[in-house]
């Protein structure tokens, strides 16, 4: 996969150690030369000096027809014609932005990046998780949000302790997928009976997160 | 009769000359976040905000929605294509004017945008005089 990095300093320096293997062709390009120097040295591979806005800049870089550009400056716009140069001059397969203001996640979407990462705005989200759910469920989101899987342990004060799958009855809501229960994994059934310590692993929609997580916390009267 | 809404972002030189011409036949606004800028726009009756324009809930406060025209003239490029293609893809805006200082920008802008490149028409400019002098 050939992947591109641009601008950024410790996030790039970052990518580039998870990223920098025989499977990738990394190409990094900064504007900073003493980040260029740095990233360069530290990650033995080439770093182009130039701007990731300018598409000659990208060309000699060797950025032409990536699988993957990302756009990792301290500067929202500067990242965002840095993803619309890649994709419409380089032939750029997908395209990252990092954004400062969690505001831009949503209009640069809009406006056709592939993907926006802003970390304020996955620290607000995390934390809506956290207060508004039970701080017994994990989740996590896939698809921009679509698709939440929830990991839900179960308490002994539950209502659906001593229940049947086919008893709780989400069909319409999300699937069960998984319960690990005394360290081991299982695929339940409608028939499997869920019991107290059970770890219940949940895929889900955002329509219906609340509601099935509800039927999953709810204690017994 | 002023019936044009038109939003000038940017109160610099360009965005309040463009301001004060524009004065008499449309009802003008003009955006800038530096208080500075927006103090000094002199002989401009219009209206004026002090604000960061790249807000769209600033921008629709200030009648992005109704607006027929918006002239982003900026020091920032990156910031001035960021808001032309807000303006074109999210408002619909039918005349949209922005300025480049690097004009290979404008390979990533949409057709429906005008773009206004001062060193492209300094040597336009230059490149006619030259031609006329030569007759």
């Amino acid at each position: 996969m050939k992947i591109v990095i641009a601008d950024g300093f410790h996030e790039a320096d970052y990518l580039i150690g998870l990223f920098n293997n025989r499977k990738n062709d990394m190409v990094v390009i900064n504007e900073d030369e003493d980040i260029c120097r740095y990233l360069s040295v530290n990650n033995d591979l080439p770093v182009v000096r130039g701007r990731c806005t300018r598409q000659s800049d990208l060309i000699e870089a060797g950025a032409e027809n990536c699988d993957l550009f990302v756009a990792l400056s301290e500067d929202d716009y500067k990242n965002y014609v840095a993803c619309r140069t890649a994709k419409l001059l380089i032939g750029a397969k997908k395209c990252i932005a990092t954004v400062i203001n969690p505001k831009n996640v949503a209009i640069f979407k809009q406006l056709g990046i592939d993907l926006v990462v802003c970390s304020t705005y996955l620290l607000g989200q995390r934390i809506h998780d956290l207060t508004t759910l039970e701080n017994m469920v994990n989740m996590l989101s896939l698809e921009d949000d679509k698709i939440f899987i929830a990991e839900i342990r179960i308490g002994a004060d539950l209502e659906v302790v001593g229940k049947t799958l086919a008893q709780v009855n989400i069909s319409d809501l999300g699937s069960v997928s998984s319960i690990t229960r005394d360290g081991k994994a299982l695929i339940p059934n409608g028939q499997t009976m869920i019991e107290e310590g059970d770890k219940i692993l949940i895929v889900t929609t955002e329509e219906n997160k609340k509601e099935i997580i509800d039927i999953f916390q709810r204690k017994r009267r | 009769m002023k019936n044009a809404n038109t939003i000038i972002i940017g109160a610099g030189r360009m965005g309040g000359s463009i301001a004060r011409s524009l004065n008499d036949v449309a009802n003008v606004i003009v955006i800038d976040k530096r208080r500075d800028k927006i103090s000094k726009l002199q002989d401009f009756s219009g209206f004026v905000e002090v604000g960061d324009a790249t807000d769209l809930q600033l921008l629709e406060k200030n009648g992005i929605k109704e607006a027929d025209c918006v002239i982003a003239v900026t020091d920032d490029d990156n910031i001035n294509i960021f808001l032309a293609d807000v303006c074109a893809n999210i408002y619909d805006v039918k005349e949209i004017y922005i300025k480049l200082k690097d004009s290979r920008k404008k390979a990533i802008i949409d057709k429906r945008i005008n773009c206004i490149c001062p060193f492209d028409l300094s040597l336009d400019f230059f490149e006619k005089s030259k031609e006329a002098n030569r007759v």
